[in-house]
């Protein structure tokens, strides 16, 4: 039975599995393709017939500074002046960054609080009240304390990455169930052994789920931090010298690149959960 | 005596609430565990069965009391008492293997690595997983969980293994292999064990020991039963000893007996005061025999309400043991009870806790027969002697035979009857305490040889053709007192006016009884469902019946119910007195040396004489003639001690003061 079922894939050409794979996914693949030109359709439509002065998406190829944006985005003139690859290292640099300190501070500081409900207490208001405060008003205090860009700027996102990462990391440790608790207390674990067989385990799905969300915020407060910094290198920037200088094809391609790297940085969280935390379990 | 492994001691256990109140869980709860014994913990949910598990692995902390181990008392949680956790409490990110290796390597530091290994493989081999060792507990059924659950307790070597509703989540069929393979472990390797469960047959079939537990809050151990049956154990034989049935059962009782009082609690209990009597609404507690047809015709006929006891509930107990605990518990206002029953309440006997119960009226005298199986009549044993000469002859066979209570006539009857043949009722037979209507059952059953109870069941043993009559009252003691009316001291003091109605309905509806006229009428109103639920021709009251007399021996004359008449009714002292030296001979209670004091507060006459006379009947008297039965020993009321100490089979009785607590007025 197997032998025959295996010959038979391996007899497949090429041809044939597209083919499969197409009669599969065609539904998935066309409908997404119509759904988003039709939407680019519409946008070219509205700025030819001038109702909006925003330049439709065909300005990305038409016009001739954004042409060579697209199509050198390594070059690198010295200064600002460098190719969108470079931009975006750049700010993805800050947010590693700022987003390696958040873990590292929101997942200890989430253990120790969710470990012990007293500082949990103490804490926890200022943590809400913090939470809520924008990027962006961040951005004038981080100014005033560090007086230099570089550092602002990845305190800026430290300090918006961080309180996902914190809270979810103390609601993983708070429910880990009692069972394990017990278990551990039966066995005389000692603090060691609790935490990297009890408590780290068990609460790892929590703090995933946080650290998914940080990364999707931190990639947004890069952007408006650098918006307000001037003169870094960095796509946040960038998108806000074109627009000084009304470069709005210039813009709708950064926006295209914001976009696309955010996807991926989710994507890319999302895909070293699915390594450390098999889904199957549980 | 080797000390115990584990010994709780008057624990209480509170928890407060969020509201700022208090919560007792647990209340003096005393408990031993010897070194390899297996003991289950058993009662409804909230009864706080896993709170006291709980406390012994040292999870939870008792709020008063102590648990110690070894004598070592007990603070925290340790290996040494590892625990098998309802929900199996794997660690999903493990394998099976590695979670065993958790528990080994964490706890056996000391031990080498390759020691270490060896343990580990051999407990998966133990419980029958080297297919699954690599596999996670997400890919594993419940019952394999559980058995890795259970390997890895038993791989630390615990002194005592705890498992809280081990096999509560699993089908049925998984639990009865899983019941057997723990059984077996626990066996080969002389394991001790607390086992919470609210699986009745599974408590049997595993333990040695059952402990019950009461509802909550307070909750206490209500009873404790020994498991007899011996070990190894195979699931499908267990359930063929003659044990299993009377332990489980035993449990069911005490589990719907826990209901009751719950529902009994939930109910609110008011007392309605009506025509100058202080309570009309009553409780009373009754066994499905021919015996109580007093109380059903006083039902059924409206003496009751006569009296002014408008609403009188009466009460089917399939056990005289739930009369005893009804009256104990105070959900009966009062109860048809055996003759002894009051006092072996009020002296505690059994080991029970000691309630004063009086008695104010005899309701029937007569009406018993010791009945022996088929199969003996079969045999050629036509009385005593030939029964005697079978047991001589068959000395390894143990024969058991049925009673209904420690305190009734039967027991005490059949205890005499034995003893006078030369036959020791404790140790050349056992008696085995069984509700009336269970009796036909266990004899055809062959559970039990013969037995000893009251009218429908002797009869019906015959004319089904199990068992036969070998012996009647008129053989043994003609016009013993049979059924008598009991209620607590202090119910008498608190309604001392409903007491002498009651007294007067029963006692009017006992002359009603003894009337021959109204015999076919009796025996219809019997008959139904809500008393005996069994065929009229089984009930027999004034009128021979045929039956009874032809089968084989016709010349067996029956002796019939009394319900009235000349010495009837009136309590006697002379025959408490009786019952107490005859339940002191066989150790069910102690002799009280204030036998006097406890006799006049035993039998109620005042009540009686009372209400005899307000019926008109103070003509009623009583005999004072010495009770002598058919051995022709004379009964000495005036030397009960010389009496006791003169018989050749009895049991070491103890002589003591006993104290009875001053009656308490209820505040109503």
């Amino acid at each position: 039975m197997t032998s025959t079922a295996k010959r038979r894939t391996n007899g497949n050409s090429f041809a044939d599995n597209l083919g499969e794979f197409w009669k599969k996914n065609s539904q998935n693949i066309i409908l997404p393709l119509i759904g988003t030109l039709a939407f680019l359709a519409v946008w070219q439509l509205l700025s030819l017939s001038g109702i909006t002065r925003l330049p439709g998406p065909l300005s990305v190829i038409t016009n001739e500074q954004t042409r060579i944006l697209l199509m050198y985005p390594f070059y690198d003139r010295g200064g600002l002046d460098k190719g969108l690859f470079w931009q975006t290292l750049a700010s993805l640099g800050r947010v590693a960054q700022g987003y390696s300190i958040a873990a590292i501070v929101g997942i200890s500081v989430g253990i120790l609080v969710g470990t012990n409900p007293i500082i949990d207490k103490a804490l926890d208001p200022l943590f809400q009240f913090l939470r809520m405060v924008a990027p962006l008003a961040w951005v004038p205090i981080a100014l005033v304390a560090f007086q230099q860009n570089q550092p602002a700027a990845i305190f800026v996102i430290f300090i918006t990455s961080v309180w996902p990462i914190l809270i979810n990391t103390k609601e993983g440790v708070k429910q880990i169930p009692d069972d394990y608790n017990n278990v551990a207390r039966v066995l005389q674990l000692s603090r060691k052994e609790y935490y990297l067989n009890i408590l780290f385990p068990s609460a790892l799905p929590y703090i995933f789920t946080g650290l998914r969300i940080a990364v999707g915020l931190a990639w947004l407060a890069i952007i408006a931090a650098e918006i307000v910094m001037s003169g870094i290198v960095g796509i946040g920037f960038f998108i806000w010298d074109a627009y000084q200088q009304n470069y709005i094809s210039d813009i709708l391609l950064a926006v295209v690149y914001i976009g696309a790297v955010g996807l991926l940085l989710d994507r890319g969280i999302g895909y070293v959960q699915q390594l450390i935390v098999p889904g199957e379990r549980k | 005596m080797a000390k115990p492994l584990i010994e709780v001691e008057q624990i209480d256990k509170v928890f407060n609430l969020a509201g700022g109140g208090q919560y007792i869980a647990l209340k003096g709860i005393d408990l031993q565990i010897k070194k390899g014994e297996f003991v289950s913990l058993i009662g409804h949910s909230g009864c706080g069965k896993s709170t006291l598990l709980n406390m012994v692995a040292g999870l939870d902390l008792p709020s008063e009391g102590i648990v110690t181990i070894e004598g070592q008392r007990i603070t925290k949680p340790g290996p040494d008492r590892m625990v098998v956790f309802q929900n199996y409490s794997l660690l999903p990110w493990r394998t099976v293997r590695e979670n065993i290796a958790l528990a080994v390597d964490s706890v056996m530091k000391g031990l080498p690595l390759g020691e270490r290994k060896a343990i580990i493989e051999s407990h998966i081999d133990l419980v029958g997983l080297r297919h699954a060792v690599d596999k996670y507990p997400a890919q594993l059924s419940g019952g394999m969980k559980q058995r890795v659950a259970i390997a890895r307790a038993l791989a630390l070597r615990p002194k005592l293994l705890l498992l809280d509703e081990p096999f509560g989540a699993l089908d049925a069929l998984t639990r009865g292999n899983l019941q057997e393979q723990l059984m077996k472990i626990c066996q080969d390797n002389q394991i001790s064990a607390l086992m919470v469960t609210h699986d009745v047959d599974e408590a049997v079939l595993l333990s040695d020991r059952i402990v019950m537990l009461t509802n909550g809050p307070e909750s206490k151990i209500g009873q404790i039963l020994d498991v007899d049956i011996p070990r190894p154990r195979q699931r499908m034989q267990v359930v063929e000893h003659p044990s299993y049935y009377r332990l489980r059962s035993e449990m069911i009782y005490f589990l719907n007996q826990q209901k009751l009082i719950k529902k009994m609690r939930a109910k609110k209990n008011k007392v309605i005061a009506r025509h100058g009597l202080e309570k009309i609404n009553l409780e009373l507690g009754f066994v499905p025999l021919t015996a109580c047809a007093p109380l059903a015709v006083a039902k059924e006929l409206g003496f009751f309400e006569k009296h002014g006891l408008d609403e009188v509930h009466l009460v089917r107990e399939s056990s005289w043991r739930g009369i005893s605990d009804g009256i104990a518990g105070g959900y009966l206002d009062a109860a048809q009870m055996p003759s002894g029953m009051p006092l072996w309440m009020t002296l505690g006997g059994d080991d029970t806790k000691p309630v004063t119960v009086i008695t104010s009226l005899t309701m029937t005298r007569n009406g018993n027969a010791i009945t022996l199986a088929r199969r003996f009549y079969d045999q050629g044993i036509y009385t005593l002697a030939d029964f005697k000469k079978m047991l001589l002859q068959s000395p390894g066979q143990q024969h058991r035979m049925g009673v209904v209570h420690p305190s009734s006539m039967h027991n005490l009857l059949l205890r005499y009857w034995l003893a006078s043949g030369g036959i020791d009722p404790d140790h050349d037979v056992e008696l085995l305490t069984i509700p009336p209507a269970q009796m036909v059952v266990d004899l055809q059953g062959g559970t039990i040889d013969g037995f000893c109870v009251g009218e429908p069941w002797n009869l019906r043993a015959m004319m089904e053709d199990v068992g036969l009559t070998v012996a009647t009252d008129l053989e043994i003691w003609p016009g013993h007192p049979g059924k008598v009316l009991g209620v607590r001291e202090d119910w008498a003091a608190t309604y001392p006016n409903t007491h002498i109605a009651l007294v007067k309905a029963l006692l009017e509806a006992s002359a009603y009884c003894a009337d021959p006229e109204n015999a076919d009428e009796i025996r219809q109103i019997l008959a139904q469902r809500t008393y005996l639920g069994t065929r009229a021709e089984y009930i027999q009251l004034a009128d021979p019946n045929d039956a009874a007399c032809n089968l084989d021996q016709p010349m067996r004359q029956y002796a019939h119910h009394q319900f009235f008449g000349e010495g009837v009714n009136r309590p006697s002292r002379t025959e408490q007195l009786w019952h107490m030296v005859q339940m002191a001979r066989w150790g069910h209670t102690p002799f009280p040396r204030n036998w006097v004091e406890i006799l006049e507060r035993l039998c109620a006459v005042g009540a009686f004489s009372t209400a005899a006379r307000e019926l008109g009947l103070s003509e009623i008297s009583y005999s004072r003639s010495a009770i002598q039965l058919f051995d022709g020993t004379k009964f000495d009321t005036e030397d009960p001690i010389g009496y006791l100490n003169n018989l050749k089979i009895k049991r070491d009785f103890t002589v003591t003061e006993i104290v009875l607590d001053t009656p308490r007025f209820k505040v109503a």
